[in-house]
């Protein structure tokens, strides 16, 4: 029982910090491998306001999540849109993205590490955490939150792509934008929109791990982007549920493997097995298959 | 014709007695760069130290450290006249930014620079063992801190000013032993190649000697972020201790999980959760103890002087890689003192003959290995909000 609840928290943290990432890459195209810097500095935002004052949680992540908004607008605005506009098709702009990301996300890690020293940072908040023995397992309250999270958002995003007119149209973006742009979608403010909640997710994610982990590395972010685009490709791409589930199936190996005393063996079977599930089911576990016409 | 070729002549052999002339003068009268260049046995009246040092990256915590343990010791051999009236040790600093090609080439331009008499190493091992061979090749006495792997101190010009941690480690054992905490549990980066190595080599042998059970050791990677399953393994089996070899964010999380998981007994730790990098992780962390170079609640007058000298200049108290960057430098003014020459090769002569000796540093009674700085060590032990001696 324990372990199960164990892979549950660590998934949750998985997809807490992969949903950002998934929503923009799956329906917007956008690989955004700032993701990571964003969530990192996201929390240390609300570390350097914590330091005047010990912060109440939902100010702490209030703080993170604006933070994070902010800055994934921001690197929307002036990067990769103007690499959209600048490139010649598709294919070049996400290549360009992918490269642009990884250079914008350098900017936070290098202030984060110049300021800390690259020495933990938490985020003082006045909130305790609780740790309830139940008999058959052990839950803290910070792993609930954390479970209540990532749970509840990744189904509510999931049933708001499908349910809500937004979520359609953005589906229809990811499909296919020169012809939902040609239905009237708005794809310039829906894009914006779009970076702004996954950079929120970040922030969210950062906070809340910040405060469940107690502290973070400023390259506590730089680890977790390789996880989450494993999580994405295993899931499918374009597929929130396949993220949704990825996340618990990494993190049910993982716990699985330490649990073995495998510790040092983590990645490797991690990613192995990720590795045959792609041989298997290019597309991931419930990703589009790809349709070419002849 | 004749006057036309006798005043040739004279022209040449005035030109080759002034080129001679200059060359004399040139070799004798400007102090630094000849005595420097040519190993003049004599000691320079501006000496010139480099240093390539981590201030910014992952490890930027030790580089700064370092560097300023180092400025405090440059300050004190100036202000004391140690190497002799108007004597002026200076010392210019570069960023290596944990990177090896840009550590790679500021060594190299410092080994260009005939007017540096000797470097302190970058402190990241994958760095360190990089630029050594350069090092040796260039014959310019270099002391590294922290560097700890294998390759670093290869040959008669690199040196260490940092004792491996596996060196003083007996302390916690021994300390384990006083204590009665007979059977431990290790939980280890085994990415980190110094805590890969005390966990499956030196600390095994450490433990027989002293009575001590491991009856579980624990791997983890070095982007392993939740410890909830082995803590609660650990608090399962509720081993008297636990030997936590860890990088500092991940002792945060991990003291904190196995607190949550029930566990109460000793965590035992390494000096990477020194220097406050443990102060995050709150109430967790009280009462975590670990062996280290260098504490400033040391109370030999040597580490209580550098102490207060560093919290007057920096207002904060010194952690070890500021002991490390400032014993380094004291080292190579007692090596130029000893050869009486701050040449390359007087310094490397000097270094050696000192590591012979041993001396009296911020870090205690400090003997060599060869080349390689060993220090008694000292247990200490965290309060939740600051370090003292462990009893």
């Amino acid at each position: 029982m324990q372990d199960v609840l164990n892979a549950a928290q660590l998934g949750s943290v998985y997809l807490l910090f992969a949903l950002g990432m998934a929503l923009a890459w799956g329906t917007i195209g956008i690989l955004n491998f700032a993701h990571g810097a964003t969530f990192m500095f996201s929390a240390f935002v609300a570390h350097l306001v914590s330091q005047a004052f010990a912060l109440p949680l939902p100010l702490a992540l209030l703080i993170s999540v604006l933070t994070g908004a902010l800055i994934s607008v921001a690197t929307q605005v002036f990067a990769f849109q103007p690499i959209i506009h600048r490139s010649r098709n598709i294919t070049t702009a996400e290549t360009r993205i992918l490269i642009g990301g990884i250079g914008v996300a350098s900017i936070p890690l290098a202030i984060a590490q110049r300021m800390t020293h690259s020495a933990p940072f938490g985020i003082n908040t006045t909130y305790q955490d609780v740790v309830w023995d139940l008999g058959l397992f052990r839950l803290s309250s910070t792993s609930l939150i954390v479970l209540i999270a990532g749970i509840g958002l990744g189904l509510g995003i999931i049933f708001w792509l499908r349910r809500s007119k937004q979520g359609l149209a953005l589906r229809a973006i990811g499909v296919d934008s020169e012809t939902a742009a040609g239905m009237g979608i708005n794809q310039f403010f829906l894009s914006i929109g779009t970076m702004a909640v996954a950079g929120g997710l970040a922030g969210l994610a950062g906070a809340l791990l910040t405060i469940q982990l107690r502290a973070i590395a400023p390259e506590t972010g730089d680890q977790l982007i390789i996880k989450a685009f494993a999580i994405i490709v295993l899931g499918g791409l374009g597929s929130m549920t396949g993220a949704f589930i990825g996340s618990f199936i990494l993190a049910t190996v993982e716990t699985l493997v330490l649990k073995a005393n495998l510790g040092s063996w983590v990645d490797a079977v991690s990613f192995g097995l990720i590795f045959i599930v792609l041989l298997l089911r290019p597309q991931g576990i419930l990703g589009r298959k790809e349709v070419r016409r002849t | 014709m004749k006057n036309q070729k006798i005043g040739r002549i004279v022209a040449a052999a005035l030109t080759i007695g002034t080129m001679a002339l200059v060359t004399a003068c040139g070799g004798g009268s400007s102090t630094s760069s000849a005595s420097t260049a040519a190993g003049g046995g004599a000691i320079a009246q501006e000496i010139k130290l480099g240093a390539v040092h981590d201030l910014t990256g992952p490890v930027a915590y030790a580089g700064v450290g370092a560097k300023n343990g180092a400025e405090i010791a440059i300050q004190e051999i100036n202000d004391s006249a140690f190497l002799g009236q108007g004597v002026k040790v200076s010392i210019d600093e570069v960023d290596s930014a944990f990177e090896i090609e840009r550590a790679t080439s500021e060594m190299t331009k410092m080994m260009g620079n005939k007017d540096i008499v000797a470097i302190i190493g970058p402190a990241a091992s994958q760095q360190a063992a990089a630029v050594a061979p350069l090092v040796e090749r260039q014959k310019v006495p270099t002391v590294f801190t922290q560097a700890g792997s294998s390759g670093v101190v290869i040959g008669d010009y690199t040196f260490r000013g940092t004792a491996p941690m596996e060196t003083y480690y007996h302390r916690a054992a021994e300390w384990m032993k006083a204590q009665g905490l007979t059977d431990t549990v290790i939980v280890y980066n085994a990415q980190f190649p110094t805590f890969a190595q005390l966990a499956d080599t030196h600390f095994p042998p450490l433990a027989q000697q002293n009575g001590i059970t491991i009856s579980n050791k624990i791997a983890v990677q070095t982007n392993t972020q939740d410890f909830t399953g082995p803590a609660q393994q650990i608090a399962q089996a509720n081993p008297k201790a636990v030997n936590v070899l860890l990088n500092a964010a991940q002792s945060v999380t991990f003291l904190n999980q196995l607190r949550q998981a029930g566990y109460t007994g000793q965590a035992v730790a390494t000096s990477v959760q020194g220097a406050g990098n443990i102060a995050p992780a709150g109430d967790a962390a009280k009462g975590l103890v670990y062996p280290t170079d260098f504490s400033y609640a040391q109370t030999d007058p040597k580490a209580v002087a550098f102490a207060k000298a560093y919290q007057a200049k920096f207002n904060k108290l010194p952690d070890n890689y500021a002991a490390e960057g400032y014993d380094s430098i004291w080292w190579i003014a007692r090596g130029i003192k000893a050869s009486g020459d701050s040449s390359r090769q007087g310094i490397q002569k000097g270094l050696k003959q000192v590591a012979g000796e041993g001396f009296e540093g911020a870090m205690g009674k400090l003997t060599f290995e060869g080349n390689d700085m060993r220090v008694p060590g000292v247990m200490i032990k965290w309060d939740g909000t600051a370090e003292t001696l462990a009893p």
